[in-house]
């Protein structure tokens, strides 16, 4: 079986991040790989467990930098790397034909884990925009995945708690979420390992990248302005255990 | 309007509160102000608040060892005193020191038998025996994940260990400095917090007081810079203090890394505090069956000294600033990793970034200044936390005897430990003194 896993270079979710011209943000952060894509790359692994025939290729579209992302995810087990190098600004648009045609010129999927959305954009679009150029079914934010009789049955956490499961033909595209797995994390000799494992360069425009009939860019970037007005919980201890989930549930809302 | 204490110890972090309340139990009337919102919230809480023995001086050994006694005896230490967020809890669990290149471990050995500190000496195997997932391959010299040369396949054996059944860390610095407050509290201490010192005042060549940035004005015969990494900032405010250190201190950044101990293996438990020369890491367990990692601050590794409001501020980029790199998660996790080999290294750095308090040799200052009424505990460079509450009792006794005459420059202040039979020339901890080189200049100490 041939997984191929797109990745994405994020900015680390705990860095200090400035906007720059009310634009862009400044890139001299940490960047890793997008932790929905952890769990794509953890479940693509525990495919080629169960099929040891199997190819992980991992694919990114990003600058130079980006490399480090996927020696990442080579060191979680994928087999080898497929960057895509571009320094411009990828809408969801140009993305998924980028990677659908690095796809297509490194061969034929039987199918594609993306995670169910990057940290720094979140469009969630990317998964289906693939989809759709490939002409696979989709399923995102998956919980759950079964591999049966040249199906994939896929469980998908809707809002509020609620799940829906598919059946989707192969090859087929999947949106990897939190609740599909525990990421598994490199060992120092899983780093030694992957630092063998080889990760081909192609720029942007080597490829034959169709045109995308629009397109979306970034005009304006603002800053999440936090507006906190702390307040003290007193009395016992399980006093203050009780308001914390009274607060938890009326005023918060994040307990029913 | 004007206030007036016998003393101002500017900070109240785990050296700032035990100055307070031993000199509070000597019927000083102290104030410690910090510009933080509550005791221990600085430097303090990022210690890795490490108890163990090995230093590179016999004083530093003998100052460690006596600190034991004390986070042995909290309760009692703190004279039974209540702390409605609880006591800090010293955590017993042997110390490993590796013999290695990276510790001259045969001194270290030597100080251990002229204190009477107790140890074993393991060898490879034993230390197998404690530790299961350990790999005892010889990796030095520590290098960065940038060379090449990192990831050689070893090929030599260390050779053993030694390990102090005394060791442990304590489980919440902040908490430790807070119940030392509360007990100095007890003793009439007073604690001024969210108040920033801008400047020292004096007058006719004495000390007269500090003045906060809200300009509140409070007066003091004596003031104690116990400021942590603010500390050469707070000498700069005092007259002829900074020019009369030989010996100064600026800000270090540091970084400390968690992560999670290897499946069926219960680091928490039963894991034992290692200081790995051969890595240049030191290890402890931390909540949730982590590996907390430090930094022995190998020659290879890039040193940020950077100003600590900047750095507090989130200010100074990548490198400088208050967020882990991931150059140096993965320098200090893939140096544990070599060692041991199941770890598991999340893509995510975790930990802490906070400062060091470093002086020239990494000695701290523990003196008198040349500003009568002006005194330092200071330079504490990232290894003095086990010593807070000795340190407590030594400077408020100096500066008791200073108070009372004692020209502690030309007859320095002998202190005799509590515990321990023995006295310390406190003359060592001089800001006058020479560049000590039996120093590991580094957190080591």
């Amino acid at each position: 079986m041939r997984i191929y896993v797109c990745v994405k270079h994020v900015p680390d979710s705990a860095a200090n991040i400035h906007i720059v011209d009310h634009l862009k943000i400044d890139e001299s952060v940490p960047f890793l790989l997008n932790p929905y894509d952890e769990h794509a790359v953890t479940e693509a692994v525990a495919l080629k467990q169960q099929m040891p025939d199997s190819e992980i290729i991992a694919v990114c579209l990003g600058k130079k930098g980006a490399e480090s992302t996927l020696r990442s995810a080579l060191a979680m087990g994928a087999d080898r790397g497929l960057l895509v190098e571009t320094d411009a600004v990828c809408d969801s648009m140009a993305t998924a034909r980028a990677l659908h045609a690095a796809i297509l010129k490194d061969g034929s999927p039987d199918i594609i884990f993306t995670g169910k959305e990057s940290i720094d954009s979140e469009g969630m679009q990317t998964q289906f925009r693939i989809g759709a150029l490939f002409g696979f079914p989709v399923a995102t934010n998956a919980a759950s995945l079964d591999l049966t009789a040249g199906k994939a049955v896929v469980t998908c956490e809707l809002a509020g708690g609620r799940t829906r499961t598919f059946e989707l033909t192969l090859p087929c595209v999947i949106g990897a979420g939190r609740g599909l797995n525990t990421p598994i994390y490199p060992t120092f000799p899983d780093v030694v390992k992957s630092r063998k494992k080889p990760i081909t360069t192609l720029a942007l425009s080597e490829l034959n990248v169709s045109a995308a009939p629009g397109s979306a860019k970034i005009v304006a970037m603002t800053p999440l302005v936090q507006k906190r007005t702390p307040r003290k919980i007193t009395g016992a201890p399980s006093e203050q255990a009780a308001e914390i989930i009274r607060i938890l549930k009326q005023e918060a809302k994040v307990l029913s | 309007m004007t206030k007036k204490y016998d003393a101002i110890i500017i900070g109240a972090g785990v050296i700032g509160t035990p100055i307070a309340y031993e000199l509070c139990k000597m019927g000083y009337k102290t104030l410690n102000v910090d510009k933080l919102p509550d005791a221990g919230e600085g430097s303090t809480a990022g210690s890795c608040a490490i108890v163990r023995a090995h230093y590179s001086t016999e004083d530093g050994v003998a100052l460690a060892y006596e600190g034991f006694k004390y986070w042995l005896d909290w309760e009692n230490y703190l004279d039974n005193v209540t702390d409605e967020k609880g006591l800090a809890k010293y955590m017993n669990t042997g110390s490993i020191l590796i013999k290695s290149d990276g510790h001259d471990w045969r001194k270290v050995q030597k100080h251990y038998d002229a204190v009477g500190v107790k140890y074993e000496e393991w060898d490879v195997d034993t230390v197998k025996k404690h530790v299961p997932p350990i790999d005892m391959h010889k990796f030095w010299p520590v290098r960065r994940p940038e060379d090449p040369k990192f990831y050689d396949e070893p090929t030599e054996m260390l050779e053993g260990a030694i390990f102090c059944p005394e060791g442990g860390y304590v489980n919440d610095p902040a908490l430790s400095a807070h119940n030392i407050m509360r007990a100095a509290e007890a003793k009439g201490g007073e604690f001024m917090f969210n108040a920033e010192v801008v400047d020292i005042r004096s007058e006719n060549g004495k000390v007269k007081g500090i003045t906060l940035k809200d300009g509140t004005q409070i007066d003091a015969d004596i003031v104690v810079n116990v400021g942590g990494p603010h500390s050469f900032k707070v000498n700069q405010m005092a007259e002829g203090v900074w020019e009369g250190c030989n010996i100064k201190t600026k800000a270090l950044r540091h970084e400390v890394m968690y992560c999670p101990s290897p499946e069926g293996y219960d680091y928490l438990n039963d894991g034992y505090h290692m200081s790995d020369g051969d890595i240049g890491c030191y290890e402890r367990p931390e909540v949730g069956n982590m590996f907390l990692i430090g930094s022995e601050d190998p020659e290879c590794d890039p040193q940020e000294w950077v100003d600590p409001d900047e750095f507090y501020a989130g200010k100074g980029g990548p490198g400088r600033d208050n967020v882990l790199t991931d150059a140096q998660w993965k320098a200090q996790c893939y140096r544990l990793g070599k060692r041991i080999p199941s770890l598991k290294v999340p893509n995510q750095p975790k930990g802490v970034v906070d400062l060091y308090d470093v002086s020239d040799d990494w000695i701290p200052i523990y003196d008198k200044s040349d500003l009568p009424g002006f005194y330092m505990a200071i330079g504490t460079s990232g290894n003095q936390y086990k010593n807070a509450p000795v340190v407590g009792r030594m400077m408020a006794e100096l500066i008791d005897a200073c108070e009372k005459g004692l020209d502690h420059d030309k007859e320095p202040f002998q202190y005799e430990f509590k515990y321990t039979t023995r006295t310390l020339n406190v003359g060592f901890f001089s800001r006058k003194r020479e560049i000590n080189y039996d120093s590991s200049f580094s957190v080591n100490g």
